[in-house]
Parts: C-alpha cells; sequence; structure tokens
C-alpha cells in the first residue's frame, strides 16, 4: 500500500483544525485530539516526524505556520507521505500564487477541500499535476472572486489527458515571444574542523526552467558534466574538448526527462511543462570550489574577557562579488559587552541567538576582511569551563559563481513549426550549510 | 476554536459562531434560497454553504440543516456541487435515514453528461458509508466501470473499494472483482489500470486468510504475466501509481536469474527519478529480487548508495528523516559496504535530533580499524553539544566502537577525557560505559581505575551511573585505596538512596570487597546487610538475605559465589534477533523501518498480515516495548554484579522458575541464578540450605544458560534422513516463501570449525555426510550464508529448510528451520546442530 492514509489534517500552531478530511473510517474522529494532546501540547514537537499513538501513526509536518498532519493505521510507506505533503503544498501554492499559510487557507478553504478530494481518493494518491488539474478544478482563489462562471461547459479534454502520454503538458499553448529561462541555483555545504581541514564538504544543485514555449517543444540541455562529454566524443569519434569537466555524483530528473535516453546517450532531452518546474538536481563531493575561507581565532584571556577574531577571503573570480553575507560566531550566554572593528560591513551583538552577526552587503571577490572583537563576560560560578563552542555559519549568495563548476553548453530547442527562442541562463551559489569549527 | 475569519466571506455577522442559533440561522437562509432561481442565488448560496462547511470543518454539528442543503443541491454550478458532497459525505454516516433524501439526486447526477459530473456523484455516493443503501450504489458503480470517460472509471475503481469496506458480500456477489481484473488488463487509461491494481490488492489482502481462492488471486496478482504488463507499461502511469506496481513488483518471486536482470535493466532509470518515493519504491525491488543471489545483491548496495545519498540531502527534513532510516537499515546490514561513506553521516549542526540520533547510529555501526580515528574524533565534537540527549548518544556511540574493536588504545583515553569535562550528564553516561568497557576488557582496568578513583560518588547522581561506580568500586575494591571508605560513606545514606537499582549493588559491592579487604569493610557490610534486610524492596531485602544466609552457612562458598573468577564478555547479546530484523527488512519502504520493528508490533489487529508468529515472537516484542537504543545497557544495568552469566537471567527466569521456589520470597530470580551460574545443576534450594558442591565446569552451565551449548535432546524418536534427498531450487525457493519458521536458533560453531571454514564448500561436505544437502551459499570470510534441505528417510516428501547464516569473527551459527513437517522439526535441529557442532573435528 503506497499511503491509503485514513485522515490528513492541516492545524494552526494552536492547534485549531483549518481543514480535516476523513477519507477512511477505520480511524476514529478525536485524531486530531490525540495529535493535540501527544504531540503539540507535549516536548514531543519536533522531536521525530512521525509518531505513534494507540494503533494509529500520525505523519507530520510544519509548513511555514500550519502543520499537516497524516494519519495511518497501517504500514504505511512514510517516503511517500511526505512527497506526498510536499507535492500537495507545491500545488496548493501554485494555486494560491506562491502562497501558503495560515490565511491563505483560511481564505481558500472550499478550493482545498476540493483539491483534497481529487489528489487523494480513499487514502490512496491519485493525481497532483497542477497543470492538470487546473484544467478542470477552475475555482480561482480568492485573487478574482467568481470572476468567470466555473465549468459549466463539459472538459472531455480534461478527464482524457489525466493520464495521457504527455501529462505534464497541455497541447495548444502559444506564445507570442517564445522564451526559456534557466537558473542553475546551487548551495554549498561545508563542515570545516577547528584545525582548518575540511571534514565534509558537497554541493547540491537544481536546474530550475521556466519555460514559454508554444507548441510541443522537444529540447536538449547540454552540460559540462564528464559522462556526457565523453559519451558525445565517443558518438561523435572526437577527442574531448578541453577545458573543466565535472562528475556529478548522483542525477535525478523531472519526470518529463526521457530517462532511457538519458542512460543510454546520456543526454538530457525533455518536452517541458508549461512554466516553472524543476528540471533536475545533482549532488558533487569531489572538486568543489569553496567561494569562502573563513579564518577565526578565538583566545579566552582569563574568566571574563574572549578575543574573537575571523578573517573572511573570497576565493572566487575578481569580477564577481558575492551578496548579503552574514557571518555568525557564536559567543557563551553570559556575554555582557562587546565592541567591534571590521574592516568592511557592519557587526553587532544579538543576545537572542548568543551570536557575532557581522553582515557585509556586498563582498567583491579575490578580497579578504577581518572582524575583530572584544567580548566582555560575566563571570558566573555554576558553569565552570565548560563552554562548548558551536561553529561559526556562515551564509551568502554568488551570482554567477557554480561551486560545482557546471556550466550549460547548450539548449536546443525544437519544434515542428520552427519558431525561434530566446535563452536566458543564470547561474548562482548560496550557502547551504556552511560551518566552520572553532 | 475559532472559525475561519469572515474576511473572505461576504458573510453578514463576523461575530464568533455560538451554535444552535448559528445553525438554526443558516437553516432559515437556506430554505428562503433553496427554490429560488433569481440571479445571483448561486452566489449567495455558496456563501451560505462555504459558512456550513467552515463550521463543519472547526467540529460544530450542522447535520441540522441536512434536508435544507439537499434542497439547494439542485443546481447546475459545480463548486456548489462539490461543497454539497462533502457535506453529504461527512454527515451521511451519522444521519442514515436523511441519506437517502440524497440517494436520488446522486443517482441522477451519475447519468449526467458531464463525466465530471458523473465521477464527483459517483465518489459521493460510495462514500455515503451506509450499509442500508449499499443496493442504490451496485448499479451506478457497474455503469461507471463501463463509462466512456477514464475519470468516471477511476473513480468506480476505487467505489469497488469503499463497497467491499461497506458490505464485502454485495461486493463480491455483484462480480467487481472480476471486472476490475479484467479492466486492469485491457484499460488504456494508466491510472485506472492503477486504481484497479491498488483495489484489487487491498481486496485480495485482507480476503487471504479468509477464503482459498482469495488467496490465489493474490498469487495471481504477482504471476510473471502481470508483473510484466505493468512493468512494460511503467512510464505511463503517474509517480504515485509507480509506487504501486513497484511495491507489487517487489513482491514477486523472478523464476531464474534473466528474469532478474531484465526487471533490473527495465527498472535502472527510475532510480533518477525526481519523486524520492519512486527511488525507495525501485531501491526495494533491487533488494528484493536480489537476495538470492549474494554478489549481485552486494553490487545493488553499491549502485543504490549514490541515490539514497542524494535524497537524504534534499527535500524537507522530515523527508530525509524517512529515507535515513532506510539507509540505516541497509548500513546496519551490511557496515563494511558504507565504511568508506562515514563523512557522509557527519552530523550537521542544524540537523534535528532525530536526524543526528540515526547518523550517530550509522557512524557507530560502519567504524572499523581504517575509519575508526575519524569517527570518534568527530564524535567527541558531538560530546559538547548543546543538545543534551544528542551529547549522551555520542558518547555512548564512542563506548559501543569501543565495545566492538579490538584496538581499544585510543579511544579508551578519549573516554576518561570526557570524564575530566566534569558536566554531569557526561560524567554519568561515561561511567556506564566505562563499565561495560571493563567487563569485556579488564586488561584496561588499570588506567580506567586510576581516573575513575577520582571521581566523587556525590556528583553522580544518575542511578545507572551511580550504580555502574559502585560496581566498579566492588569489583576493583584491591586497586582502589578508598573502595571500603567511600562504600561506607555511600551506606550510611543508605535511606536517602531512592534506587532499588543502586542498592542493590551497593550490597554486592561490599560483599566483593569485603572477601578482598575484610578488616576494612566489615563493619559497612554488617551496616549494609542491616539496612538490605530491613529494605522495603523486595529484591533488595532477598539479596540482603541470601547474602547473609550464605554467610552464615559459608564464608569461602560465600566468597566462590560472590567472587568467581569471571571471564570478560566476549560479545554483548544483540536485542533485536535476526528473525525481526529481517522481518522489517521485507517491509522495506514503510513504517516499520522507521519504528525499527515490524509491522506487526504495531499496527492494529485487523491490519496483521496472514502470517502467524510463534511465541518466541510475541515475548521478542514485549523486549522491544522499552524502544530504548541503547537496550544492552538496560538488560546489564538490572542486575551487572555477577559478571557475565546473570545478564541471561532476564531471557530465562521461568526455566529457573522452580529454583526460587525454595526461598520464602517470590520474586527473587536474581539470587537463585547466584547459584545457577556458578553449579552445575541447579538444584533447588530448601528451607534448610544446603548448597550442593561447587564444580570446576562453571562454564558448561553458563553456556546453556545463555542458550548457546547444546540444549536438553528431545525425546521424540529418532529420525533418519534420506541421503538422496533432492530439491530443485525453485521449489526450494516457493517452498521457503510458503511455510513458516519453525525453528530460529543461534549456536555456537567449534573454533576448529571456524578454522576449517575457509570456504563455503568445506562445510558443504561435511553436512552431506549427515544427509543434509546444501543448495546455495554464498559469502566471503568471515560471514557465510547457506541454504540447507534435507528430506525424511520415510519417503514422504516431507522437507526441512534452513537457513544458515555463520559469522567466524563472533564464532556463531544464526539457524532458521522451516519444516513441512513441524512437529519433526525439533528432531531435526537437534541432528542438525550435532552434526555442525562436529565440523572440524576430525
Amino acid at each position: 500500500m503506497p499511503v491509503a492514509a485514513s485522515a490528513i489534517y492541516f492545524l494552526n500552531l494552536r492547534g485549531d483544525v483549518l481543514i480535516n478530511r476523513l477519507y477512511r473510517d477505520d480511524v476514529g474522529g478525536n485524531m486530531v485530539d490525540a495529535f493535540r494532546m501527544h504531540i503539540m501540547q507535549t516536548k514531543e514537537l519536533g522531536t521525530c516526524p512521525v509518531r505513534q499513538i494507540g494503533g494509529c501513526s500520525f505523519l507530520y509536518m510544519r509548513i511555514s505556520n500550519v502543520y499537516i498532519v497524516i494519519v495511518v493505521s497501517s504500514n504505511a510507506n512514510v517516503a511517500c507521505a511526505f512527497k506526498f505533503v510536499v507535492e500537495a503544498v507545491a500545488l496548493f501554492k501554485s494555486y494560491f500564487g506562491g502562497q501558503f499559510d495560515e490565511d491563505a487557507i483560511r481564505n481558500n478553504f472550499v478550493l482545498i477541500y476540493e483539491l483534497l478530494d481529487e489528489i487523494m481518493d480513499f487514502g490512496y494518491p491519485q493525481n497532483l499535476s497542477p497543470e492538470i488539474l487546473k484544467l478542470y478544478i477552475t475555482q480561482e482563489g480568492v485573487r478574482s472572486p467568481f470572476s468567470s462562471k466555473p465549468s459549466d461547459k463539459p472538459v472531455p479534454n480534461a478527464t482524457l489527458q489525466v493520464t495521457g502520454a504527455v501529462g505534464w503538458r497541455r497541447e495548444g499553448l502559444l506564445y507570442k515571444k517564445n522564451e526559456v529561462f534557466l537558473d542553475i541555483v546551487e548551495s554549498v555545504n561545508l563542515l570545516m574542523s577547528s584545525k582548518g581541514s575540511v571534514l565534509r564538504c558537497d554541493v547540491t544543485g537544481k536546474i530550475l526552467m521556466k519555460c514559454f514555449l508554444s507548441g510541443m517543444p522537444d529540447l536538449k540541455l547540454g552540460l559540462n558534466d564528464k559522462i556526457g562529454l565523453e559519451k558525445e566524443s565517443q558518438l561523435k569519434s572526437r577527442p574531448i574538448k578541453s577545458g573543466k569537466t565535472i562528475e556529478l555524483d548522483d542525477v535525478t530528473f523531472h519526470q518529463c526527462v526521457n530517462l532511457t535516453r538519458f542512460n543510454s546517450e546520456k543526454t538530457v532531452s525533455f518536452v517541458p511543462p508549461d512554466g516553472e518546474f524543476e528540471l533536475m538536481k545533482y549532488r558533487i563531493t569531489e572538486g568543489v570550489n569553496l567561494p569562502f575561507r573563513v579564518l577565526p581565532t578565538i583566545k579566552e584571556l582569563g574568566r571574563t574577557r574572549m578575543e574573537v577574531n575571523v578573517k573572511v577571503k573570497s576565493v572566487f573570480g575578481a569580477k564577481m562579488f558575492a551578496l548579503g553575507v552574514v557571518v555568525k560566531v557564536p559567543v557563551p550566554k553570559q556575554t555582557a559587552k562587546t565592541s567591534f572593528q571590521v574592516t568592511s560591513g557592519r557587526a553587532k551583538y544579538n543576545a537572542s541567538i548568543d551570536c557575532l552577526v557581522w553582515k557585509i552587503r556586498k563582498f567583491p571577490g579575490q578580497t579578504e576582511s577581518t572582524m575583530s572583537a572584544e567580548v566582555e563576560l560575566i563571570s558566573t560560578m555554576a558553569e565552570k569551563k565548560s563552554w562548548t563552542r558551536p561553529p561559526i555559519q556562515m551564509e551568502f549568495q554568488v551570482p554567477m559563481f557554480t561551486a560545482s563548476g557546471l556550466r550549460v553548453r547548450f539548449l536546443k530547442v525544437w519544434e515542428k513549426s520552427g519558431y525561434n527562442t530566446v535563452e536566458w541562463v543564470r547561474y548562482i551559489t548560496k550557502a547551504g550549510s556552511y560551518e566552520i569549527r572553532c | 476554536m475559532a472559525p475561519p475569519p469572515s474576511t473572505a466571506q461576504k458573510s453578514p455577522s463576523p461575530s464568533q459562531p455560538s451554535g444552535k442559533s448559528e445553525v438554526s440561522d443558516l437553516k432559515l437562509q437556506l430554505r428562503q434560497l433553496a427554490g429560488s432561481r433569481a440571479p445571483g442565488a448561486d452566489d449567495s448560496k455558496r456563501d451560505l454553504f462555504k459558512r456550513v462547511i467552515s463550521y463543519m470543518t472547526v467540529g460544530i454539528d450542522v447535520s441540522a440543516a441536512f434536508s435544507e442543503m439537499v434542497m439547494c443541491s439542485a443546481t447546475s454550478d459545480i463548486v456548489l456541487k462539490k461543497m454539497c458532497y462533502l457535506y453529504v459525505g461527512n454527515y451521511a454516516r451519522c444521519h442514515p435515514d436523511l441519506a437517502l433524501l440524497t440517494i436520488n439526486f446522486l443517482q441522477k447526477d451519475c447519468r449526467d453528461e458531464d463525466p465530471m459530473i458523473r465521477g464527483l456523484a459517483l465518489r459521493s455516493l460510495c462514500s455515503l458509508r451506509v450499509p442500508n443503501l449499499v443496493e442504490y450504489l451496485v448499479a451506478p458503480l457497474g455503469s461507471g466501470l463501463k463509462d466512456g470517460s477514464s475519470y468516471v472509471r477511476m473513480v468506480a475503481a476505487l467505489g469497488v473499494l469503499k463497497l467491499y469496506h461497506i458490505s464485502a458480500a454485495t461486493c463480491f456477489d455483484s462480480d467487481f472483482p472480476v471486472m476490475l481484473k479484467s479492466l486492469m488488463l485491457t484499460d488504456p487509461d494508466a491510472q485506472v489500470v492503477a486504481n484497479c491494481l491498488l483495489v484489487l490488492q487491498e481486496i485480495w489482502n485482507l480476503e487471504a486468510n479468509k477464503s482459498e481462492e482469495a488467496s490465489r488471486e493474490r498469487e495471481a496478482l504477482l504471476s510473471k504475466q502481470i508483473i510484466y504488463y505493468l512493468l512494460n507499461r511503467i512510464k505511463e502511469f503517474n509517480e504515485w501509481a509507480q509506487c504501486l506496481i513497484l511495491e507489487l513488483v517487489s513482491k514477486y518471486i523472478p523464476s531464474d536469474s534473466n528474469d532478474i536482470f531484465d526487471i533490473m535493466n527495465l527498472l535502472e532509470d527510475r532510480l533518477q527519478h525526481a519523486n524520492g518515493a519512486v527511488v525507495l519504491a525501485t531501491i526495494k525491488v533491487f533488494l528484493h529480487l536480489t537476495m538470492s543471489m549474494n554478489d549481485v545483491h552486494q553490487q545493488v548496495y553499491e549502485r543504490l548508495k549514490a541515490p539514497l545519498l542524494t535524497l537524504v540531502g534534499s527535500g524537507s527534513s522530515e523527508q530525509s528523516y524517512a529515507v535515513l532510516s532506510h539507509l540505516h537499515l541497509l548500513v546496519m546490514r551490511a557496515p563494511m559496504l558504507f565504511s568508506s561513506d562515514y563523512k557522509h553521516f557527519y552530523c550537521q549542526f542544524s540537523d534535528p535530533s532525530y536526524v543526528k540520533k540515526l547518523k550517530l547510529e550509522m557512524l557507530t555501526a560502519i567504524a572499523n580499524e581504517s575509519n575508526t580515528y575519524e569517527i570518534v574524533t568527530e564524535l567527541c565534537e558531538y560530546a559538547g553539544n548543546v543538545d543534551v540527549p544528542i551529547a549522551r548518544e555520542s558518547i555512548r556511540a564512542v563506548g559501543k566502537i569501543a565495545l566492538q574493536q579490538y584496538d581499544v588504545n585510543a579511544i579508551v583515553d578519549r573516554l576518561l577525557q570526557f570524564l575530566e569535562m566534569e558536566k554531569d550528564y557526561i560524567t554519568a553516561e561515561t561511567l556506564v560505559l566505562v563499565k561495560d568497557l571493563l567487563r569485556k576488557y579488564p586488561q584496561w582496568s588499570h588506567d580506567c581505575i586510576a581516573v575513575v578513583g577520582n571521581i566523587s560518588s556525590k556528583n553522580v547522581q544518575e542511578p545507572k551511573a551511580k550504580a555502574a561506580l559502585i560496581w566498579m568500586l566492588g569489583e576493583y575494591s584491591q586497586d582502589m585505596p578508598d573502595a571500603p571508605y567511600i562504600l561506607e560513606s555511600l551506606i550510611e545514606n543508605w535511606d536517602e538512596e531512592n534506587a532499588a537499582e543502586v542498592r542493590l549493588h551497593l550490597l554486592t559491592a561490599a560483599m566483593k570487597c569485603f572477601f578482598k579487604r575484610p578488616p576494612e569493610t566489615q563493619k559497612a557490610l554488617g551496616a549494609a546487610l542491616a539496612a538490605g534486610q530491613a529494605d522495603t524492596h523486595q529484591d533488595v531485602h532477598d539479596r540482603a538475605l541470601l547474602y547473609y544466609r550464605l554467610l552464615q552457612y559459608d564464608v569461602s562458598v560465600a566468597e566462590r559465589v560472590v567472587n568467581p573468577p569471571k571471564q570478560a564478555v566476549s560479545v554483548f547479546a544483540d536485542t533485536q534477533s535476526s528473525e525481526v530484523k529481517d522481518r522489517i527488512f521485507d517491509e522495506f519502504n514503510s513504517l516499520s523501518v522507521v519504528y525499527q520493528k515490524p509491522s506487526y508490533m504495531f499496527t492494529d489487529k485487523e491490519h496483521r498480515g496472514p502470517f502467524e508468529f510463534s511465541e518466541e515472537m510475541g515475548n521478542l516484542s514485549l523486549g522491544q516495548e522499552s524502544m530504548d537504543n541503547t537496550p544492552r545497557y538496560d538488560e546489564s544495568d538490572k542486575d551487572l554484579l555477577l559478571g557475565t552469566s546473570e545478564k541471561e537471567e532476564n531471557g530465562a527466569p521461568s526455566a529457573n522458575g522452580s529454583t526460587a521456589s525454595g526461598y520464602s520470597a517470590p520474586h527473587d530470580y536474581n539470587s537463585s541464578l547466584v547459584s545457577l551460574s556458578s553449579q552445575t545443576r541447579p538444584e533447588p534450594a530448601t528451607s534448610d540450605p544446603s548448597l550442593p558442591k561447587h564444580s570446576s565446569h562453571g562454564n558448561i552451565a553458563i553456556d546453556d544458560l545463555l542458550g548457546l551449548g547444546v540444549p536438553a535432546a528431545p525425546t521424540t524418536p529418532p529420525l533418519s534422513l534420506n541421503p538422496k534427498a533432492a530439491l530443485d531450487p525453485g521449489t526450494f525457493q516457493r517452498k521457503w516463501g510458503q511455510l513458516v519458521i519453525s525453528i530460529s536458533q543461534e549456536c555456537s560453531i567449534d573454533p576448529q570449525g571456524v578454522a576449517v571454514l575457509t570456504t563455503p564448500q568445506a562445510l558443504i561436505r561435511h553436512m552431506q555426510a549427515s544427509s543434509i544437502q546444501c543448495i546455495a551459499s554464498g559469502g566471503q570470510s568471515p560471514n557465510f550464508k547457506f541454504f540447507f534441505f534435507a528430506q525424511k528417510d520415510d519417503k514422504s516428501p516431507s522437507y526441512f529448510l534452513v537457513e544458515c547464516i555463520i559469522s567466524t569473527a563472533a564464532g556463531k551459527a544464526q539457524v532458521k528451520v522451516k519444516a513441512d513437517d513441524a512437529s519433526a522439526s525439533e528432531a531435526f535441529f537437534a541432528l542438525f546442530q550435532s552434526a555442525l557442532s562436529k565440523f572440524g573435528m576430525l
């Protein structure tokens, strides 16, 4: 059984029911109370997203200020259930114009009930594809209440297409200007030891696409990944052009990508859905270019004083720059007074997270910047020498830079009408969990 | 409970609904609108309906407006219809009489020309869940299954399942399962096929233990023909239906290895699917298909690593938790294969604690000679974590690694450094670990005792840690100059000690110390025995009494009982039997993996599968309940006084019950074990305590208690086996799948046997001499796996099937026996075991 959810609930943070939908009779109606009593009102909340109470299991997720709870009484498929919630939320967002929170739910609850009916029947997931559902669940969100008389005309096409061969794309789309936007978004995860050696480092990237293309176009994407290039040179029997190639550890694709062709020819070819979607995700562990080096020195001078010195170096190209750089240096709880000297940006002490927060709005490449701070502590008897230092954390965004070195080599569009397309490519690297122990 | 705010609704009264008056107000307004054909009436109806639904959501009973709602439902507005259907579905069950009102308009809608409306009406009709009304369901369902629109057929398929849950008899009488089956094999629409499949699966699963026919039907779903039909179409299905099909395929028993490779080749690209659920389902197929092919199975692990690690890193922490649980299972099954990937399991500071916990366990499992240093270094970082449970967890992890490894030198130092951190919980955890470590590696006592001796017992509050400290004081009192005096001061505060566990340990430690340093301890021991006999806790009282009488009877006997020469513990018992683990593995990609227990332990009775579980399994489930992730300490901590033997008392209390009867107390198997563990024959002690002679063969008795030795020979007539038994692999596999396990036990292998077992062939030849044939084998030193079979000599087709997993490192064999004739399995097992025990002895 993939899910066989008995019920699904949406609750706000206080535990009020926003939506409840019972799919099966095998659980009692008081399941929400059980969830509130045993999970929300105890320390259990957040300790584990899967809990068993009585004969039922509760799988829950918090998304903005809403808890979504799936109740099952059988040995359900957990991964499938969580994925279902995530997909359902994505669907709701696409209906509500990108927003999903308590207010959005309250304002659209009829629509949500309607969708819940379609996406799950008797506890089994049915069809969650927004492209298809939007054909026949036509009630608009509150943005334009009752603007059109919904769906008096029969929609045989929609029902036909529910599971058609290209389930993610409607036929007969027409755009004046045919455009494709590609966004390569990477997040770098780093864990560096206090001695400066890299304990763990990887990049998870995704390629987001926005398509405004007419008809049924066939797209082909070329990247500078090693396997793809080797295969290509093999097929065309000419040597690989020099230049950097990268090795992808693992790739997953949107369902529109022809996986058979990827496996045989190593090319990414697909008929894209209309609008925005995530084309592929990848993971890289070898040859990661870290955009920043952080060199901290923290000295504890006696019981009541600390000297913090953090040097940050940017190691990407000099013509590039990073935006929104934030360095968080943890300090003990009993911090009383701080004073700073910074070469760029601004620094202050944030008592609520026990951190020195140093912000630099724009950080050019191949430069370095330092913060030195003096921290005075209140002397206490209770804590002996046992301040254990949490790691320094860093946030940043570097446009036009990929930590993996991934590049788009080409994007080809074929359509039988032979129109011209404009392609736009952007790169950005963000900090995932960028931690430096000190 | 607040209703949805009225901002979105043009509701006339934004005030909180108080209940009754609001509902009657609504009723009135609905009644006015019911017959209205005025333009805009639909819009006002929508508002009213919205209010009704919102009240319903927050739990206000609006069923009083049922008839008004039904009256208003005659509309062409599809949104209104849907709200009305939702309302009706919610209340029909508690108001069956009113539900009858809706039948008419629902049936009419089922014949609407718009397929959307037909589908919706059919879905609502089936969701009424009123037993009296099933007769109205049959006809619309029948025509729904033949509808021209796939949308309606899709809804109708699930409608059959709903009907089945209301009235199974009606469902079968109308031949719906047969119709679904033909629909499944012929329908052009993939979603219809998927829905038919899931309905048939659920129905036959629930029916399988009721009728032969149903279980045949269930088997039929797994036939090669159907599996291949679905697999060839798999790309047409949406991601959820793919999960369903893959789940079905994972239960399929392939006919030969070509079959296996065909399926794997076909499904390999599914590992790149964006939906993690599809990837996990594919992984399950791969793992289960290759179960019988050891080398391929290992390659599959290698192949699955990358997609699993990607899944862990993508998506929300809940999703990655679900994946990590599965990765955890695989890591636990084959730690060696993941030993180079340890860096992936390093915890991020921001990981939620449930993720960290799993990662810690995996790091513990994959530690080996090559990576221990890095892993332990990393774990030591976590010991200072702000999250106290995680800090404790990581210290335990270090300890576990120490217990797994042969080279513990560096780890002991680390552990001792923890003691210097001077944090209560760290000290507490470390003490417990040092105690366990000393039980396994007594040679480290010198280093440890030096540090432990410096810890003031006043700084240790947790019962487990205190008990551990006291155990060390007793055990190593000869090396700790202050031991008698520390014990004395602890005994002085006897009354303030709340935990019985600690008091029990105090008694034993005082005894041990007394035998090593009599003059210094005599006073303390006297005080302890007196306090113990006056204790209100039964166990404490009994133990004090036992020691008192022992001392009275003969001091030298008492010494041999309390301070016998001890052997180091070689392997700490694993709390989960491999059978439980295998069952969890069978249930891959489900809650079982997350809970780390088989599904029958947590689902309702009605959801239990068609399996029967032996008594043994039932007992295991009890032992499992605590769900503490360090159960091995739990067990040993209950009574860790007397070295190795008493560890098993928890496992075998009933067997010793009779010996306990001689004592005045009802619950003192602790003390009865004292006699058991040190003597060959557990003679019941009488009120006149005549202790039997001490024997030098104490170890054999211990082995018996541990269940390692040969159990008492069964009294059944001798079983003879057919020396020329034959069985083809296909039959073996089928039988293995059908039969239940009649015996599952661990036996030890003679060290000489271990020495000879360098290749599987050695054992196979040896077993053949005992008329036990091997059908499949695999593995490399130190782990081997064999499948044996044997046939009764009386020419009846009664077979015994055996799965035997041998770990030469531990000198253990895990044996599972399945038999056509379960009653003879005991006798067979005895034969098998004696054959196995002779292995290597020439």
